[in-house]
């Protein structure tokens, strides 16, 4: 309970301290729209014959660009928050000088990438019903009911999505200055989850990195039951896939990080950076 | 010596000590690499799924809009030119504002050289990862895409390289600017990246954007470097056909560098009454 609490408490202070930043917060809305999904959607339609983008509709079974692209930035957002809110969060507590003050407090060290992880989550929802309403309004972004059956693949995925950043908060303690580590690897991993094209379209040496992914699958099943997308693989299969990868990646994210604080401990490089 | 050849000198010696520095970090070009290869390449592949693989209807339209049916060369053009935009948008202005964090502000401003020197002087340091991002760009183009520019566009492509220079030099040092007034310019370049990219036609066809957007692009000099360099690799548009453009960009460059030095003039007295300088 006192874990739970301290979770909490992160959270709060992460979204306190965001919400000091006001340019900060309209410009994490309003940069995936022009940076994202504005040129991917005019690109799109660029492909457009009267009106109907065919390609799109022979590749994935739908001609529903703008659910296509704002589907995408749901788990595009995800692996965002995983990457730089929950993980490269300590790397801000670094440079903030605060790291080893909180380290030293009695809270478990792994609650302390949890409590990011509900931070983030919760930003994450709002700005993503900011982004919807503006998709529905601008965009005439439509999508079925059916969306809700598609909830419990992204829960799962985003437990999954801790597991990688327990993964990468155990790097970001040991390179310090990852920066670039985090921006490119964050790219790469949107990219394996075909948030913004289907994986089958990967060079071949990529596709099978995709398939450890649990966002490869909870991006398929969003898209199946939101938009009408045609399954990459049977859809029992991918929940299979999915729950495997994520029992996977967890443990192995709470191994490499009880490893990394171990060593930077021995170093003595909490307090370096 | 004459004034103008002090400064000239002056020039040089900022333009050396940018340069020194660029290459003192050669990490950064592998972030150069990484962008300049990946992000292109993930938007061909995300134009192949648009594309239904090349469905004959979705070229036609795709062709009808972009007036080439060769997305890849599109996509890749259009992304040298978001790295250029990046690197002459933020690298005038990191410098300035690496010298104001460093102290270094005022004591340069004490020097009797034009302000002219700290104003284009910085923008220096963009020149070679521009010729690099280039450079990625048509190796990336070759080796993933197995697309090569034809030899006849080498000629047109080089001269309008050459009058981009000073464009986007220009463009630069106008934003470089605001450090004396703002201090911190990093979401401001966010923004104008953005609008940019939105405006330009960089990753889409310009036909796109409705007419009001058309006319306001008519007036970026980004829009004509793009558009003529995909006109001269992609159409195999010769110098003569792209002559009236390259006029329209120089131009522009001559309004955005007078600009630029009428800018940084007024924030640099304005600066100077309220201690903004040394302040950060």
């Amino acid at each position: 309970m006192d874990e739970l609490r301290a979770a909490i408490a992160i959270g709060k202070k992460d979204l306190t301290v965001l919400s000091r930043y006001r340019i900060a917060v309209v410009s994490q809305i309003f940069q995936p729209l022009y940076q994202g999904v504005i040129p991917a959607f005019l690109f799109g339609a660029s492909f457009a014959v009267a009106g109907h983008v065919v390609g799109l509709e022979a590749s994935v079974g739908t001609e529903n660009l703008a659910g296509f692209i704002f589907l995408g930035g749901v788990i595009s957002g995800l692996v965002a928050t995983s990457f730089w809110a929950m993980a490269m969060g300590l790397r801000n507590e670094m440079d903030a000088g605060t790291l080893e003050p909180v380290w030293l407090t009695p809270t478990r060290h792994e609650t302390l990438v949890i409590g990011r992880a509900l931070g983030g989550i919760v930003w994450f929802l709002i700005s993503q019903v900011v982004l919807f309403a503006i998709g529905i309004v601008v965009f005439g972004l439509r999508f079925d009911a059916g969306i809700i059956l598609a909830v419990p693949a992204v829960v799962v995925a985003t437990f999954g999505m801790v597991g990688v950043a327990y993964l990468l908060a155990s790097v970001v303690l040991l390179i310090r200055d990852a920066n670039f580590f985090i921006d490119c690897t964050n790219f790469l991993f949107g990219v394996a989850s075909g948030v913004a094209f289907p994986v089958t379209l990967l060079p071949a040496v990529l596709q099978p990195v995709a398939l450890f992914l649990p966002t490869t699958y909870a991006m398929d099943i969003l898209r199946q039951q939101a938009i009408g997308a045609r399954p990459t693989f049977d859809p029992l299969l991918e929940y299979v896939g999915l729950i495997a990868t994520t029992v996977v990646l967890y443990p192995m994210g709470r191994w490499a990080f009880a490893r990394a604080e171990h060593t930077i401990r021995v170093r003595g490089a909490l307090g370096q950076y | 010596m004459s004034l103008l050849a002090g400064d000239l000198r002056a020039f040089l010696a900022a333009a050396r000590k940018e340069l020194r520095i660029v290459r003192r970090y050669p990490l950064n070009y592998v972030g150069g690499l990484f962008w300049g290869a990946l992000l292109p390449a993930a938007y061909v592949l995300m134009g192949k799924a648009y594309s239904g693989g090349g469905d004959p209807r979705a070229m036609a339209a795709f062709a009808d809009r972009a007036g080439t049916t060769e997305f890849a060369g599109f996509v890749f053009v259009g992304y040298a030119m978001y790295m250029w935009l990046s690197s002459f948008l933020w690298g005038p202005g990191t410098a300035l504002r690496r010298e104001q964090i460093q102290g270094s502000l005022e004591a340069t401003m004490l020097t009797p050289v034009s302000r002219l020197v700290l104003l284009f002087g910085p923008g220096m340091a963009a020149i070679p990862s521009m010729l690099f991002t280039f450079a990625v760009t048509v190796v990336t183009l070759w080796l993933m895409f197995g697309f090569v520019p034809p030899v006849g566009s080498i000629v047109p492509v080089a001269v309008v390289v050459l009058v981009a220079l000073p464009a986007m030099y220009a463009i630069g040092s106008l934003f470089a600017a605001g450090v004396l007034r703002y201090g911190e310019i990093g979401p401001v370049v966010q923004i104008v990246r953005g609008t940019f990219v939105l405006a330009c036609g960089i990753t889409f066809p310009l036909a796109m954007l409705p007419a009001w957007a058309q006319a306001g692009a008519a007036i970026l000099p980004p829009t004509y470097i793009v558009g003529d360099i995909r006109a001269a690799i992609l159409q195999q548009v010769a110098l003569p056909g792209l002559v009236a453009d390259l006029a329209v960009t120089l131009g522009l460059t001559a309004i955005t560098a007078t600009l630029a030095i009428v800018v940084f003039r007024y924030l640099e007295a304005s600066a100077r009454r309220s201690g903004m300088l040394g302040r950060y």
